[in-house]
């Protein structure tokens, strides 16, 4: 009777570990097959999200008090620091107050002259990529919001990097160093083009051929052609051009334009691109 | 119930490292919390729950870091079948053997994800620094110990809980003068 039993509950563990074993297979199947986000995945990212925004939030209020606190200290020499600083900028801020008069003027100038920029949508960065073999952000903005994988994300200072996936509330953007990101460029001066590649740091620009003149310094931008960034917007600055005596083109790196390890809020270029197709 | 509790934990490592562990300044490095846990749940679970955890974290893993899916799954549940073989074959009870097995642990997942990447991505391959792995090394050999030892407690602590009522009212006598 005792040894009956003892194999219906051996009979019913094998078979709830083989339910488990098949759901399991077929969501690693149907999931390695599209690479593409599944249900659980997600609901896992809308879930863990929610939990980031909270620790980010928190880190950020306590962040402040401390901050506050630190400000405190030496707040009395700060203060007459302060007040010379004061007289000289009041002493500047009358030909800055022509200056920007002019500049109101020239800039609705130009805004006429400009056609119409396509719609933005400001993103948080609420999480990032805990891994050290790629670089990857989770942004504040979804589905919902109608982000959609492919387009691309950039700040004032240069291009951030593309939306790979999404959630309702969430997407993951595949940043612009990651050795996965390639972006189609061109040196501003002299209108050389080649594709710039992540190296989880700096930008590597690739196929501009040893013959081209291209100099430490150099600012490098979007060519558009890639379908995916407009054209003209901020990449980098050419920070070491290395002529190797064998081999058709330079080896070239780019410092980029944008602060990864600073980024805070993005703007995502609401259009789609490439990726997507 | 307590693959439940070691995927909440493991989610919970997973927001920490996302979030708060970037904004540590970067000479204290952040640690993988994730993956000590793997290594815990092969050390002291069983083949069966453990697995599951394993899989569990790595599919959630997945979500958040890299851009291949299945990737970290599949990471994972090799490292977890590894150190289960290895603790098979060798009783590696003291805690230094484990922070060991741990450090070796690492090198195997990092090496599967780069060969991985590399497989699935010949154009781009991962860089492999030596000089970040050693630090990583490091960071973990320093958190290793602290960490095991505070999750060593958990099972006991279930198992404790499990015996009780979630919660527990004292019945009191029909005599209110009995206390």
């Amino acid at each position: 009777m005792r040894k009956r039993g003892k194999r219906a509950r051996q009979a019913k563990a094998l078979l709830l570990f083989g339910l488990i074993l098949t759901l399991v297979l077929i969501l690693i199947v149907s999931t390695v097959g599209r690479q593409e986000f599944n249900a659980p995945h997600k609901l896992a990212l809308e879930v863990i999200g929610t939990a980031q925004i909270g620790v980010t939030r928190l880190s950020a209020y306590f962040g402040g008090i401390w901050q506050d606190y630190r400000a405190l200290i030496n707040v009395r020499e700060e203060n007459r620091k302060l007040r010379e600083e004061i007289r000289a900028h009041k002493a500047a801020a009358t030909q800055y107050r022509e200056a920007v008069a002019t500049n109101v003027r020239l800039g609705k100038l130009l805004e006429l002259k400009e056609t119409l920029p396509p719609p933005t949508l400001t993103a948080r960065i609420i999480g990032k990529d805990p891994s050290l073999w790629f670089k990857t952000v989770i942004i504040d903005r979804g589905s919902s919001d109608g982000v959609e994988k492919g387009m691309p994300v950039v700040t004032v200072e240069g291009i951030v990097g593309q939306v790979m996936n999404t959630s309702p509330h969430y997407a993951k953007i595949l940043l612009a160093n990651d050795p996965n990101s390639a972006v189609d460029v061109i040196v501003q001066k002299n209108r050389i083009q080649g594709i710039i590649k992540g190296d989880g740091t700096d930008f590597i620009l690739h196929y501009v051929l040893r013959n081209s003149e291209v100099s430490e310094g150099d600012l490098v931008v979007t060519s558009g052609l890639g379908g995916v960034f407009p054209k003209g917007l901020p990449v980098g600055r050419v920070a070491r051009v290395v002529h190797s005596p064998r081999g058709m083109f330079q080896a070239i790196t780019v410092e980029p334009a944008a602060d990864f390890a600073q980024l805070e809020h993005v703007l995502i270029i609401m259009k789609k691109s490439s990726l997507a197709e | 119930m307590l693959i439940s509790v070691f995927f909440a934990i493991g989610a919970l490592f997973l927001v920490l490292q996302t979030t708060l562990f970037h904004q540590l300044p970067g000479w204290i490095g952040s640690p993988d919390l994730l993956f000590l846990l793997i290594v815990f749940v092969a050390l002291h679970l069983d083949l069966f729950k453990g697995a599951v955890i394993a899989l569990l974290l790595g599919l959630i893993m997945d979500i958040f870091a890299g851009i291949f899916l299945g990737v970290y799954p599949l990471t994972y549940l090799l490292l977890f079948f590894l150190l289960k073989l290895i603790l098979r074959h060798l009783a590696l009870t003291d805690l230094i053997h484990q922070v060991v097995l741990a450090l070796a642990g690492f090198l195997f997942a990092s090496g599967v994800i780069y060969i991985t990447v590399a497989v699935l991505a010949p154009e781009s391959p991962p860089a492999w620094s030596w000089a970040t792995m050693l630090l990583q090394m490091l960071i973990l050999a320093v958190v290793c110990i602290p960490f095991f030892h505070l999750l060593q407690s958990l099972p006991a602590l279930l198992a404790e809980r499990r015996d009780k009522p979630f919660l527990s009212f004292k019945r009191r006598s029909g005599n209110r003068f009995r206390g």
